[in-house]
């Protein structure tokens, strides 16, 4: 089955759209929520009408910015083809923390004020498909919906889950959004985690959205190929994972710089000479986010003629790596 | 619809970590007998609540691993790994050293708070000024960490799809095993669902007046909210040829899915229960048989004026004029979130496979749409097919059609 990619749709700290991952984006030194740490951070502008827009909606005018990002991203993707059936669309979102800011908030809420003071209108927006219901309502597809949970490399598996809708014939097309939000108290369970020493890893948050078809045209990029849950405990054994992970590629084909923070190591090392040059890495780690732009990033390369197929790896920095090969939809191997 | 179907999933094994027992069979017994699991909450602080009772599960031993290691573990994984260790063992997919005897085996599963005790251990660290051995707890909190345990513990890895539809994600997640095995993508699946009591989802469900302050009375007119649970389920789903070709023990056939989104509210159903009604339409299309094949449906039925009506009108609508069955176990296990459409389907295997259908217990005044639906004490059926429904946040339905192998 050829899969293909018929639209995309971004919100970046840069800007709002995919010509947004193109340039550099503003960072800020943003103090941890303990008060005990400063990282830089890169992070939306929320004022962008673009964003505030969505606050006119029924369902999101109470809901956390994480639905706003992601609404805005994937009307961009399915505005760009105004004929779609919504009704043959299904809708897949990934996160790695999810409604982040509203969680942190009812739990400081209740254990401040007392359970019986939690805000009820706050805790439904806790709930991971919660941004999705709101983006499928507001938005019109009738589709199946799913909300999945991982780290970066859950993106892999949600594209696996659009291609067995598309195999299975539930769909002709799906709409993937991969979306984060921030909060200070990241910062300090990433400084738990490691994953701020020494490495220039810079927090970000923001929405892609990616529309696939099973019927694409000769201008579609093609999702040719997909390695997913190439797991590993410890950092000894992400290098044999991600060595694995790539295996299931060919080996001429070259791979974009994906990257961040310590994982960039094993990257270096696991791709050796077959990155692709010139291509900058990420210019934050925003989990699912990030991992829907570097998809965007690797099919606009592709859309420019600068390569024929790319691979795009997913490297989750807590549990396990994937990747997804993209080709020019003229390319044969 | 068209479909690609040249793969039949088929359930090799089961297993499951409920209030009523640590176990299949000390749960089903339980159900059987019509217990409930309702107590005091312990496991969790919950004082200045409105309702401070709720369905909690004892957590089983797990002797292979040591008191350092158990207490790395979080509360959700220690749910977690007996039921995928009873389940695997079922289906003969261990070896002596109780690890996997296959390397790569794909999951699907469901949460929705995945080891959220980590998380609220993280934030209560950091108001509270503790050291920094106690904030990288925080690592354990997502679910991806709960899968890795899962991993590390049986040794095998592979794709793990962590779906989180809210608390119709375990019904979500064994429908996309079978997705999978249909499409040809996968020849085994272990599917299923897990969720730990919290104190972030309990306050949760406490503020938005959703729990029952007495017993929980599914499809009563006198209903007055949900009881809280805990637990665990998994599922080890083959396509029919891997599992016939390594002589497995069939014991149940996943043959139908249905999945819809209900877009009317974030936390209540559309009340004329058109969308449950398309999903369990849906599953029985897929299965190629009618209403008057399903003897028995395990409804979500939470106990909830709003979740019982929409459930009943849905349930009127699909098997009005059949002798169908219906009843919520919720009453006796509590409502297990991102567990629950597991642990329900495991009930209706065992219906399947016993002929005993699970009762409708706590029933004073019921609902006169479903009122001779409901399931007795003791009532047995030759039951050819079950269907088990969850709805969810968010508007997810699932439903799931189980048949006899």
């Amino acid at each position: 089955m050829r899969i293909g990619i018929l639209s995309s749709g971004a919100v970046t700290p840069g800007c709002i759209g995919v010509e947004s991952l193109d340039s550099p984006w503003p960072q800020k030194l943003v103090v941890s929520g303990s008060g005990k740490h400063s990282y830089n951070a890169s992070l939306v502008d929320q004022s962008l009408p673009e964003i505030t827009r969505w606050g006119k909606e029924p369902r999101l005018r109470r809901a956390s910015p994480i639905a706003y990002y992601m609404t805005e991203a994937a009307s961009q993707a399915l505005s760009a083809v105004p004929d779609i059936n919504l009704s043959r669309t299904g809708v897949i979102a990934s996160f790695f923390l999810g409604c982040l800011v509203y969680s942190v908030r009812f739990y400081k809420q209740m254990t401040t004020e007392g359970r019986r003071f939690a805000s009820p209108i706050l805790f439904p927006e806790t709930v991971f498909n919660s941004p999705v219901s709101h983006l499928v309502s507001t938005l019109g597809t009738s589709g199946p919906v799913y909300s999945q949970v991982g780290d970066k490399s859950c993106w892999a598996n949600s594209l696996r889950t659009a291609e067995c809708w598309m195999r299975r014939g539930n769909v002709d097309n799906v709409l993937l959004i991969g979306a984060e939000e921030f909060d200070p108290y990241q910062l300090d369970a990433f400084h738990s985690a490691g994953w701020m020493r020494g490495n220039g890893l810079v927090p970000g948050e923001g929405a892609g959205a990616i529309l696939l078809t099973s019927k694409p045209s000769d201008q579609s990029v093609i999702l040719a190929g997909l390695s997913d849950g190439y797991c590993y405990s410890s950092k000894s054994e992400a290098l044999a994972a991600g060595v694995e992970c790539l295996a299931a590629h060919p080996r001429e084909s070259k791979v974009m710089p994906t990257a961040t923070g310590w994982v960039q190591q094993v990257e270096s090392k696991v791709v050796g000479d077959r990155m692709l040059s010139g291509i900058s890495h990420p210019f934050c780690e925003a989990s699912t986010a990030s991992a829907v732009w570097d998809t965007i990033r690797a099919a606009k390369l592709i859309n420019q003629g600068l390569t024929q197929e790319l691979i795009v790896p997913y490297w989750g920095l807590s549990q396990q790596f994937g990747a997804a090969r993209l080709t020019a939809p003229s390319f044969t191997s | 619809m068209p479909s690609v179907n040249s793969s039949k999933p088929v359930i090799t094994g089961y297993g499951c970590v409920t209030p009523l027992g640590v176990d299949v069979e000390s749960t089903w017994t339980g159900i059987i007998e019509g217990r409930t699991a309702r107590s005091p909450i312990s496991a969790i602080e919950v004082q200045g609540c409105r309702v401070t009772e709720g369905a909690q599960a004892i957590l089983p031993e797990i002797p292979s691993l040591s008191k350092k290691q158990l207490s790395r573990l979080s509360r959700s994984s220690r749910l977690a790994l007996p039921a995928v260790e009873e389940a695997l063992q079922m289906a003969g997919l261990l070896d002596s050293r109780g690890t996997s005897i296959y390397p790569r085996i794909e999951m699907s599963i469901s949460t929705t708070a995945c080891g959220m005790e980590m998380g609220e251990q993280f934030l209560n660290s950091i108001w509270q000024d503790h050291g920094q051995g106690q904030t990288a707890k925080v690592a354990h909190y997502q679910a991806q960490q709960q899968v890795s345990e899962i991993h590390r513990h049986f040794r095998f890895h592979g794709p793990a799809m962590i779906v989180a539809n809210a608390c119709a994600g375990g019904g979500n997640a064994i429908g996309h095993a079978a997705d999978l095995i249909r499409a040809d993508m996968a020849d085994i699946v272990l599917a299923g669902g897990y969720d730990a009591l919290c104190e972030l989802v309990y306050a949760g469900f406490d503020s938005l007046q959703t729990l029952a302050p007495d017993a929980c009375r599914p499809f009563d007119r006198g209903r007055r909210g949900l009881m809280l649970g805990e637990g665990a389920a998994f599922i080890v789903l083959e396509s029919e040829a891997h599992a016939e070709k390594r002589g497995a023990t069939i014991h149940a056939r996943v043959a139908g899915y249905g999945q819809t989104t209900d877009t009317f509210h974030l936390t209540q159903p559309s009340q004329d229960g058109k969308p449950l009604e398309k999903a369990m339409r849906q599953a029985l299309q897929e299965a190629s048989l009618s209403p008057s094949d399903i003897g028995y449906v395990n409804a979500h039925g939470t106990g909830t004026p709003f979740n019982d009506g929409a459930e009943g009108k849905a349930f009127a609508n699909v098997f009005e004029g059949h002798s169908t069955r219906l009843s919520s176990t919720k009453s006796a296990i509590g409502h297990t979130l991102g567990a629950a459409g597991a642990i329900e389907a495991l009930i209706c295997i065992k219906a399947l496979q016993t002929g005993i259908l699970p009762p409708q217990i706590n029933l004073q005044d019921p609902e006169p749409l479903v009122s001779k639906a409901l399931v007795k004490m003791d009532e047995r059926a030759d039951l050819k097919a079950a269907i088990s429904v969850n709805l969810g946040f968010g508007g997810s339905n699932a439903a799931l059609l189980l048949t006899r192998p």
